[in-house]
């Protein structure tokens, strides 16, 4: 009983940080058909930020949504600099992942910077713990399984059952349809950056609760979130979200039975069958669109 | 009258080559406008620069009394120039309930969007029957059945349809023929590009001949060409 | 930014220029280099030039890969680092001969690169990227986890350097190390035209522009993907162990994003499918990088900003950059937006 609990929470609680970061790259993806490698540092300046904030004294309930608004213009910005003026280009793929692999190493040295290398750590959503099915488990924890997907459904709402929404799975599939039934691509493409960011930094938040803040914290979700669209598929974002629950029990039960040290050669195992298999992802498509 | 739509001295193109030299058409004066030609000569890309997805070059585009030249196409389409492109796509994984509700996308469409959908239902009944069914599951003619429909959802003052029967099956074609003259009859001027002469010359009263980037031949009504000499020019050059 | 390499020794379309013209001119350059160590006398400015004959020899390989075999392989650096590691752990715990340490370093991350192709032999584009990126953090944890042998964050230390003879390797202000450095970026620059230029280099570069009529005149995917990312490991593993055996420690940092960035941007900035290319702006950029170390923490913050700056602005890279000042400067009548 006691292993079930475990791997249950466990599962959850990974799986639930993996699908905020997971989504944000698939939503990149699918409206712009870019990767983008600084979606780590964006989870990290989150995080970064909301100490900040904290620190000078502002309640949590403040907190929270200033950064995502922050984090969101941040998302903006970036689309706009290093992504925007190279559409068009035939090599875009390639290019965008350098130009936002250099832009994680310029945003990685100004946190440095800017907040030194101390570690730090934000105070947890909900103070405490408590012990449910004979587990000990802090309250922030069961926060961030409650709220996550609480978030993925309201942004698969928005996707689904609004017009914007609408818009946003539409520029994804066809530019020019788009352009012709008078959609703004351009901003649609900020958008999709921004909420992208959002999610991440929102992630961060929740990361930043319970482990100890530093510049490259990031790189470490990145690279999960990475495997769990490879897993997932690239062309949605429903698929992601069930392959990150899929990969966070994964991950659990591994942790469980084989320790901690075995857990990513085996993920990494698992990949390479999967993509032998099918190469667009377990709940992939081969299309690009978002659903 | 005035024309809706004047085109003057239009050059535009893809990066360094110029597809149209110094074009000019004028729209609205004389009835719906045909345009005819060879393909690769200018046709499809003189209607892309006219609803902005193309630049132009030189020129001066004016729609409804306004220079549109080198505007955004989401303004142009605000204004109510709409363009249903040559062998749309469309949108593969939207329904055509969502189709529908993206055509009137612009804040002018939104105030018509329930009448201008039972405007489309009527027009086209057979969408109605799968109105949640994905794009990427109609067949060629229902898609262009939702094309067609998307734009007039857009409350178009003037409609562009670029090659609307390409690819169909005879019996398809001829529903969709009708189903365009009854749009046609319903008050939206049109820019057709058709292959079919029989059906470009029931549609338009005034027809362009586009050969290499220019203006070949204006025919206006009232100055009858016979048939013989139109299908000549269709398959002579 | 004048290049340290005539610009003869580019050819503006790879390939065509005769084999002996190359030849000549690569021995020039190369000539040209191994005069240096008597000019550039002090050991600080040896070790720029010897880090820069490191890093060209890390992308001009990465050329091959990415540029010519069209491979998004983001595992590259993972490459450089298992030669670093295999380097060490074979000098310091199976006490082996660090000349012979070194050419198996290169056979390893041959083996590596083997083994990394086969979950990607089906895929295209963004998963391949996905995979390799994966395969390389995948390596950098197993050598954390395997603290005991590898140090794990603290990395590895007194490593065993090369030697020639009795020579004292580390009192001769790098001078030794200097020859070494070039004569391996020498071989790997032959190795690599002459691959390119040969009939497996066609085959790789066809797969690359026409998949689908590649295939049906009988080029094989499989075989060529792997013959491209095995070729493109071994100097590359060779490079590694170099740098372990010169630095004497390893260190996990070789497996960061920012390595992997500024190497990264050497192959584009180059221009890709030149080898050439990616060699000068190695030098270009390790030399202005080193112009800049008083900067600190903001070297590597005016480095990604340089990087962006390039890519938006000279789409085919430094190439096109020389390619569109050589236009400017000598051709001013031809002028072509």
């Amino acid at each position: 009983m006691d292993a079930t609990a475990q791997i249950l929470f466990g599962g959850l609680f990974q799986g639930s940080l993996y699908a905020m970061m997971a989504v944000g790259l698939a939503l990149i993806w699918t409206t712009i058909g870019v990767f983008n490698f600084t979606h780590g540092v964006m989870m990290m300046l989150g995080a970064y930020i909301a100490w900040t904030l904290s620190e000078i004294g502002l309640p949590f309930a403040l907190v929270l949504p200033l950064v995502i608004v922050v984090m969101a213009a941040v998302g903006w910005a970036l689309q706009a600099s290093v992504v925007r003026p190279l559409i068009g280009r035939p090599n875009i793929v390639l290019v965008v992942v350098i130009t936002t692999l250099a832009a994680a190493s310029l945003i990685e040295n100004a946190t440095l910077e800017i907040w030194g290398p101390r570690s730090k750590q934000l105070p947890p959503l909900i103070a405490g713990n408590t012990t449910i099915l004979g587990v000990g488990v802090s309250l922030h924890q069961i926060a961030i399984i409650v709220i996550a997907p609480v978030v993925l459904a309201a942004l698969w709402f928005f996707l689904n059952r609004t017009r914007l929404g609408l818009a946003l799975r539409a520029v994804a599939q066809n530019e020019d349809a788009s352009l012709l039934v008078g959609l703004n691509v351009k901003a649609l493409y900020g958008l999709a950056f921004a909420i992208s960011a959002a999610l991440a930094a929102l992630a961060g938040i929740f990361m930043g609760g319970y482990r100890f803040m530093s510049p490259v914290m990031g790189a470490d979700p990145l690279l999960k979130a990475l495997i769990v669209v490879v897993f997932g598929g690239l062309s949605s974002v429903s698929g992601p979200i069930f392959a990150a629950y899929l990969i966070g029990f994964f991950e659990a039960i591994c942790s469980y039975y084989f320790g901690l040290y075995w857990t990513p050669a085996l993920l990494f195992a698992v990949l390479i069958v999967t993509l032998m298999i099918r190469p667009e992802g377990i709940f992939g498509s081969k299309s690009r669109g978002l659903a | 009258m005035s024309a809706l739509l004047e085109v003057q001295s239009l050059t535009a193109g893809y990066g360094r080559i110029d597809v149209l030299h110094d074009i000019s058409i004028s729209v609205g004066t004389h009835g719906n406008v045909g345009l005819f030609g060879p393909n690769g000569h200018g046709k499809t890309t003189l209607l892309r620069t006219i609803s902005g997805l193309l630049k132009t070059k030189s020129g001066t585009i004016t729609f409804d009394g306004k220079p549109i030249a080198n505007a955004s196409p989401r303004s142009i389409v605000d204004m109510g120039l709409i363009h249903v492109p040559q062998g749309n796509r469309l949108f593969p994984d939207l329904t055509i309930a969502e189709c529908l509700t993206l055509g009137a996308y612009t804040k002018r469409a939104r105030a018509d969007e329930a009448a201008n959908r039972e405007k489309v239902v009527k027009i086209f009944p057979k969408l109605a029957e799968r109105w949640r069914q994905k794009v990427r599951t109609l067949s060629g003619g229902e898609r262009q059945m939702v094309s067609i429909g998307t734009a007039l959802m857009g409350s178009p003052k003037l409609l562009i349809l670029d090659e609307p029967t390409l690819g169909l099956a005879p019996k398809i074609k001829e529903e969709l023929c009708a189903s365009v003259l009854d749009i046609s009859k319903g008050g939206v001027p049109l820019i057709v590009v058709e292959q079919d002469v029989e059906f470009l010359l029931e549609l338009s009263q005034h027809l362009y001949l586009i050969n290499h980037g220019e203006v070949a031949t204006e025919i206006k009504p009232g100055e009858t060409m016979d048939h013989a000499e139109i299908m000549a020019l269709y398959f002579g050059q | 930014m004048t290049a340290p390499i005539p610009v003869s020794a580019i050819p503006s379309s790879p390939g065509r220029a005769s084999w002996r013209k190359e030849a000549a001119a690569v021995l020039v350059a190369f000539a040209v280099l191994a005069l240096l160590p008597f000019v550039v006398t002090d050991s600080y400015s040896r070790h720029v030039l010897i880090m820069a004959f490191i890093y060209a020899v890390v992308a001009s390989n990465w050329d091959l890969s990415l540029g010519y075999g069209g491979v998004f392989n983001f595992g590259h650096l993972a490459l450089f680092g298992i030669g670093v590691y295999a380097y060490g752990l074979l000098t310091k715990f199976a006490g082996i001969d660090p000349w012979f340490a070194m050419a198996l370093s290169g056979v390893i991350a041959t083996i590596a690169a083997i083994v990394v192709t086969i979950p990607i032999l089906r895929l295209k584009g963004i998963y391949i990227i996905l995979v390799t990126f994966g395969f390389a953090q995948l390596v950098m944890q197993v050598i954390l986890s395997q603290s005991d042998y590898t140090g794990g964050t603290q990395g590895m230390v007194r490593i065993q350097t090369l030697y020639i003879g009795e020579h004292n390797m580390i009192r001769d202000g790098k001078f030794a190390y200097f020859y070494i450095a070039l004569a391996m970026l020498f071989l790997s620059t032959v190795f690599l035209r002459a691959l390119v230029r040969s009939r497996i280099g066609a085959g790789i570069i066809a797969l690359r522009d026409n998949e689908e009529y590649a295939v049906s005149r009988g080029v094989s995917i499989v075989r060529q993907r792997i013959v491209t990312l095995a070729a493109s490991a071994f100097f590359t593993g060779v490079a590694g162990a170099f740098y372990a055996g010169y630095q004497r420690n390893a260190s996990i940092d070789v497996f960061g994003m920012s390595l992997a960035t500024i190497i990264l941007s050497m192959v584009l900035l180059g221009g890709t499918s030149t080898i050439y290319g990616a060699i000068l702006a190695s030098f270009v950029l390790t030399i202005f990088a080193e112009a800049m170390a008083d900067l600190g923490a903001w070297r590597p913050i005016i480095t990604a900003l340089l990087i962006i700056g390039v890519m938006l602005v000279y789409p085919t890279g430094l190439a096109g950059f020389i390619q569109s000042s050589w236009n400017g400067v000598f051709r001013r009548d031809n002028k072509v937006a």
